[in-house]
């Protein structure tokens, strides 16, 4: 499975990458459920969806386990998900969400190997890389990035 | 029981401020023969003339570049159709929330906004900020959240200065014709929208790959091409392509070349980032951090150059704080500077200079003499009885001359429901001078006829062109998709987006048809609501560069013939019969 990087600096705030999302995984034209989000920082504008993180703080507070890697893809378990959405709360970038029409926990799931967000970014904003090609400066970015790292 | 459409809610939300009342109309009464934003809401103007209309097209939020609303009321500037429209995230926030639009008719006691929140729609006191900036409006009702739309006046609009506009964030406006003013007669000083419900397309999975074929469509145009860098060139480009006057209407100005220079120096400078709006690749926004504030800037319409050329500053810096001016207020750029110029042959104010701030700060307050500027170019010539230049029902001209472009000089006369901003985006006359090759092929697959590139062409192949340019541009504002990247884009490509998200089959004739029916309704209801003739000022046509008379009329009366209408500009019973407007005649 791949990985998504984003180019902050690329993204012009157009939400297409929302827009795709919704469209493909529910049918609807909705930012608000896509997977992936368009947020406002100090005036600019990004995506951020889940990174997969490592020792995700969404497992961790799950109180049913019943959140879990498949693969390299972190999928929630419908059945044993009792919808307390602790790990919408504990997520540092907001990559849960609760989807209040169908009740269920969603999340980014690389659209099977094939994101749709990157394909259809008019600005390659949202790069997809193989998991080994993720180059180190940018994991560490990203650690920085949530004062994980010194 | 109300009928399940795609693409539309479905719902317009008919809002009565006299009687503080809410409700819900069905759209499918309109949507068959008047499509959506500009058509739909000319009809319902049609039917409650004092309204202020807000409307989304069926592709508003579902195709890329389909981020636009259109807003019509009557114009206080000409007292006939006025119409002007948006893109931005307010428009697709509509849709979310439930509502392809809003209508507001009767005029509250005390200033109020209207909260729309998904299907919970209130009335609230505007009181505590009435009297605040744009800019300062959208804080007040959205404390910075990201998922909050407003639409807003400012302070122009509240004193009925009548060339505000609405505004929708800190960067889209919807300028022209004055109807800031009428949301303030109306007190109504903001639309707070919050949106979650999605909307829904007939057929995702077509509209996942026409989406797409779209998107490549638009990025392959030049438009996309142009727009990389353009912030940088843009002054110095529209010096050489379209014309700007000078001052009140001057031809030269010795300092325009080094004018427009500094202009490009300041956006290289300045230019920190881009931005779009909901669903647009084109990234047609500048941001531009200029003393620790950013604000988004586009320059198709041409706002900052007016600044630099109409106000005649040479000092990039004034002519951003004018733009900057001009936007927390929530003015019309392109009418302020007219009237601040013509103002400065008077005597009232020195072009080029920091007097231009608080000139435009007392017709915003209405202060002093500002009272009388601030009621527009054509009632300020009047009052003090020096002849000024404006278009069709008083409205100010836009910021290029009229004089060499004689396309604009007819849409300027005859179009219903506002400027040449409505009708002739890219028209091939306004690009000849830089791209004469390109201009030429556009006239003659069109029209078959070369010379309808021309700018100085009084031909009726020009006539021709710009009723097929307005055609587009109704089309445009209709499907609530910009009409810069509908012109990019095969119309056989904007109908299977339709199919797609509507489930309704549409040709490219039908498409005319509508634009047809929709133009002529504009003209209907200008003859039944409105008055005044199909002219533009005294002034255009005297002195070395005027527009000939005799040829401007000939082509007025080709371009009735063309819509069907007879010599009076009236359209022919008949041809309202055929275009399923035969009640209305």
């Amino acid at each position: 499975m791949p990985y998504l990087i984003v180019h902050e600096n690329r993204c012009i705030g157009c939400h297409t990458c929302e827009m795709v999302c919704s469209l493909s995984h529910e049918g609807v034209i909705n930012p608000d459920l896509s997977r992936i989000h368009v947020i406002g920082y100090k005036g600019e504008k990004f995506p951020i969806m889940c990174l997969q993180c490592e020792d995700a703080p969404c497992e961790l507070v799950c109180p049913m386990e019943a959140i879990h890697m498949d693969g390299n893809i972190r999928v929630v378990d419908d059945d044993k998900c009792i919808r307390c959405k602790m790990c919408t709360l504990v997520c540092p970038i907001g990559g849960v969400l609760y989807d209040y029409i169908s009740h269920k926990m969603i999340r980014c799931d690389l659209c099977g190997g094939d994101p749709q967000c990157a394909k259809y970014c008019p600005m390659d904003a949202i790069e997809v890389v193989p998991d080994e090609g993720v180059p180190e400066s940018r994991r560490r970015g990203v650690r920085v990035l949530y004062g994980e790292a010194d | 029981m109300v009928m399940r459409m795609f693409g539309y809610t479905n719902k317009i939300l008919f809002v009565d401020l006299t009687k503080r009342q809410v409700k819900t109309e069905p759209t499918d009464r309109y949507a068959k023969k008047f499509l959506g934003g500009r058509g739909i809401a000319t009809k319902i103007l049609y039917e409650h003339p004092d309204a202020l209309v807000f409307m989304t097209g069926p592709l508003t939020s579902f195709v890329p570049s389909g981020s636009r609303m259109d807003v019509v009321g009557v114009s206080p500037i000409t007292g006939l159709l006025g119409g002007s429209s948006t893109g931005g995230d307010f428009p697709s926030a509509l849709k979310f929330a439930g509502y392809d639009g809003i209508v507001i008719t009767g005029k509250a006691e005390k200033p109020i906004y209207i909260k729309i929140d998904n299907d919970e729609v209130s009335l609230e006191s505007a009181e505590e900020f009435w009297g605040l900036n744009v800019f300062d409006t959208i804080d007040y009702l959205t404390h910075g959240h990201p998922d909050l739309r407003v639409a807003c006046i400012g302070r122009a609009g509240e004193r009925m200065v009548k060339f505000a506009g609405i505004s929708f964030s800190h960067r889209n406006l919807a300028s022209r014709g004055g109807l800031g003013a009428v949301m303030g007669a109306k007190k109504l000083k903001a639309i707070l929208v919050h949106g979650t419900k999605g909307a829904n397309p007939y057929n995702p999975m077509e509209l996942m790959s026409v989406f797409q074929e779209i998107q490549e469509s638009i990025m392959e145009s030049g438009e996309f091409l142009r727009f990389k860098d353009w912030h940088r060139n843009f002054v110095p480009t529209i010096l050489n392509l379209r014309m700007p006057y000078f001052g009140d209407y001057e031809r030269e100005w010795e300092k325009a070349q080094e004018a427009a220079l500094k202009a490009r120096e300041f956006f290289e400078k300045h230019t920190v980032g881009r931005a779009s709006c909901f669903s647009c690749p084109l990234r047609c926004w500048g941001l531009v951090q200029y003393d620790g504030e950013t604000l988004p800037i586009n320059l198709c319409q041409g706002t900052f150059p007016a600044a630099v050329f109409t106000l005649k500053i040479d000092d990039p810096e004034l002519a951003w704080k004018v733009y900057q001016k001009c936007q927390s207020e929530g003015l019309d750029m392109m009418s302020t500077v007219a009237v601040v110029a013509y103002a400065s042959r008077l005597g009232k104010v020195t072009l080029g200079s920091e007097e231009i701030l608080d000139f435009i700060e007392k017709i915003v307050r209405r202060e002093g003499e500002g009272d009388i500027f601030a009621e527009g170019i054509k009632k300020a010539s009047e009052h003090f009885g020096v002849p000024a230049v404006y278009v069709k029902g008083g409205m100010e001209s836009w910021s290029s001359d009229i004089r060499p472009f004689i396309g604009s000089a007819l849409i300027s006369a005859v179009a219903d429901s506002g400027s040449v901003n409505r009708a002739l985006y890219g028209f091939p006359e306004f690009y000849y001078y830089i791209k004469k090759e390109q201009a030429e092929t556009v006239a003659t697959r069109f029209v078959g006829d070369i010379e309808a590139a021309y700018p100085w062409s009084y031909s009726s192949s020009k006539v021709k062109l710009a009723v097929l340019w307005e055609n587009m541009h109704i089309i445009a504002d209709s499907l609530g998709v910009c009409v810069i990247a509908l012109l990019t884009t095969p119309l056989e490509l904007w109908a299977q987006a339709h199919k797609a998200v509507t489930g309704e089959a549409i040709t490219k004739e039908e498409f005319m048809m509508l634009a047809e029916r929709i133009r002529s309704l504009e003209r209907l209801f200008n003859l039944k609501y409105g008055k005044g003739q199909d002219e533009i000022s005294e002034r255009l046509f005297t002195g070395e560069y005027g527009i000939n008379r005799e040829e401007l009329n000939r082509m007025r009366l080709v371009y009735y013939s063309l819509r069907g209408w007879d010599e009076n500009g009236v359209p022919d019973p008949n041809m309202l019969k055929m275009l399923g407007l035969g009640d209305l005649g």
